[in-house]
């Protein structure tokens, strides 16, 4: 197939030279664009409120300011008190920033949560794949449950495990089980006969089929599940962290801020939420996908479409 | 030559609750050892249900299946081809080729070692390293083969393995299983709808009917190789079995 496109590829003619460097440019620029003109136009909707509502709509710079201040205020303190302040007292005063600790706190508890969840989830999709009992046990009850928001989960479970970091990681580890578990049933399920068959006919047995064949074929749906998982857990998370009374944590600052007007930092709470999904994305699933599935063949990289064209 | 595989009053019925397919209906066959038996029919003849039957994937209704005198076990040595590209897209040509000696627990430099030397057999040395999708479909086939006749089986059977190629591709290909069936000296049982291919490949050909699948005749094929597709001997044998397939 690659092969092919290959072959299909138009000749590289390095006359348009200029053309091409502005291209790569605008390929550059293009993902980033979109966030410049919605702040653009948030800046001149801001510039239009006064009085109280300026106070609820910031401008960019207001808010840049802000952000600026949430992550070295503990230093400005710091430096106005004793201008000499030694270089090691420069790291402590910035890990006293409120957003770092915020931040801290969601990226440990939901990882943590969502690999929980992840943990249960795949042997139970496994197991609901393999075996008819446990498919016809277990398809019903997810299929009621997986359209079900996991927040509306979370009073329950405040009044069982009570207001704090184990609520919440329960409340993720349960919205994330659910998508992982169907897909990973789903991939079982549809991995390719054809596979199967060349494996049985070579004298493999069922637990080696299972390891070598069923387990990587399905791979791409199992990753797809993954993706789902982690965005489904990201949802959760950020109610619970809101609800369970906890203090740190990017929500729980979120509306925490609400009490005293801060939309500053909200916005970048919000900011920060966002980059951090997108980190995730990029660190973990895009590395493992590219090692894996994209590498064989069984899935496209995302963007690749783009690329092409 | 000594029988490898005697087929005796075989039948098989499928069985829907709508009807009864008559699969195969009254089939004997001997299998010469080293042959290179090729089955031809139109479809629904029951030629790939018999291969299936040798490959262990299907159950038979009545009858007896013998290999070297003894019945057929599910879990003897067989290398399959499959018309559908079945190599698997997360291991490269040669661990595809290396899957039968691992389920074999062959060492692992024996396994490269045989490995490597399949993939020479079938000219593909200097494509040992490559995912399956960066191959092209005619080499794809290629290491299938090769896969196939790494843990020494047996019997090779293939199941219109080069249907999906193109004509060029697929003549290489024709040259190269014949090859490879002389080097190696295997019992092949070749399934293909294509007459031509069937005179160019088989030492004898099997002409299946339809509705009831049964045998009509065995045609010998003793034409000198490399076979002369536009040869008038060549011509005359795929013009009878073009006759034969086409009866009622």
């Amino acid at each position: 197939m690659s092969t092919t496109q290959t072959a299909t590829a138009p000749p590289d003619l390095s006359l348009d030279a200029p053309t091409r460097r502005a291209t790569s440019l605008w390929v550059k620029v293009r993902p980033v664009y979109p966030f410049l003109v919605v702040m653009g136009l948030w800046q001149l909707a801001a510039m239009q409120a006064g009085g109280n509502y300026g106070l609820l709509f910031p401008t960019v710079d207001q808010i840049a300011v802000r952000a600026w201040e949430l992550v070295t205020g503990p230093l400005m303190r710091a430096l106005a008190a004793n201008p000499n302040l030694p270089l090691l007292d420069y790291f402590y005063y910035l890990g006293q920033s409120p957003i770092l600790w915020h931040t801290l706190a969601t990226a440990w508890r939901l990882p943590l949560a969502f690999a929980l969840g992840a943990l249960v989830g795949v042997p139970i999709g496994i197991l609901m794949g393999r075996y008819a009992f446990w498919e016809s046990f277990f398809v019903p009850l997810l299929a009621v449950l997986l359209p079900i928001p996991a927040l509306a989960w979370t009073p329950m479970a405040i009044l069982w495990f009570g207001l704090g970091d184990l609520t919440v990681i329960i409340i993720i580890a349960f919205a994330s089980f659910l998508p992982v578990a169907m897909a990973v049933w789903t991939g079982v399920k549809t991995v390719n006969p054809v596979w199967i068959r060349a494996a049985q006919s070579m004298n493999a047995s069922k637990m080696t089929i299972f390891r070598t064949v069923v387990l990587p074929g399905s791979l791409p749906m199992i990753m797809g599940g993954m993706r789902l998982g982690l965005a489904r857990a990201w949802r959760a998370g950020v109610g619970a962290e809101a609800f369970a009374g906890i203090r740190w944590g990017l929500s729980a600052g979120i509306f925490n801020a609400q009490e005293f007007l801060d939309i500053a930092f909200m916005m970048v709470a919000i900011a920060v939420l966002g980059l951090f999904g997108y980190a995730l994305e990029k660190t973990l699933f895009q590395p493992i996908e590219s090692r894996t599935v994209i590498r064989w063949g069984m899935m496209e990289a995302i963007g690749a479409q783009n690329k092409k064209a | 030559m000594a029988t490898k595989i005697q087929i005796k009053n075989l039948r098989k019925v499928y069985d829907t609750p709508e009807r009864r397919v008559h699969a195969l209906e009254n089939i004997n066959l001997d299998v010469e050892d080293g042959e290179f038996l090729c089955f031809v029919g139109l479809s629904g003849c029951g030629k790939t249900t018999l291969l299936n039957i040798l490959a262990g994937f299907v159950e038979i209704t009545a009858g007896h299946v013998m290999m070297d005198g003894k019945p057929l076990t599910d879990d003897y040595d067989k290398g399959v081809v499959f018309q559908e590209y079945a190599l698997f897209p997360w291991r490269t040509a040669r661990k595809n080729v290396e899957y039968g000696l691992e389920i074999r627990k062959v060492p692992a430099e024996k396994r490269k070692q045989i490995a490597l030397d399949l993939l020479r057999l079938v000219r593909l040395e200097d494509f040992a390293d490559f995912y399956p999708h960066n191959l092209s479909g005619g080499m794809r086939q290629r290491v299938a083969v090769a896969r196939a006749l790494a843990f020494d089986p047996q019997v090779l059977l293939m199941d219109e393995p080069f249907g999906a190629l193109d004509a060029q591709t697929r003549e290489e290909l024709q040259e190269l299983t014949v090859d490879v069936w002389q080097k190696t000296r295997k019992t092949v049982v070749y399934v293909t709808h294509n007459l031509s291919e069937a005179v160019y490949l088989g030492t004898r050909i099997v002409v299946f009917l339809p509705r009831p699948g049964r045998i009509r005749e065995i045609v010998h094929v003793s034409l000198p190789r490399p076979r002369e597709a536009l040869a008038p001997e060549f011509v005359a044998i795929q013009q009878k079995l073009d006759d034969l397939i086409r009866e009622q």
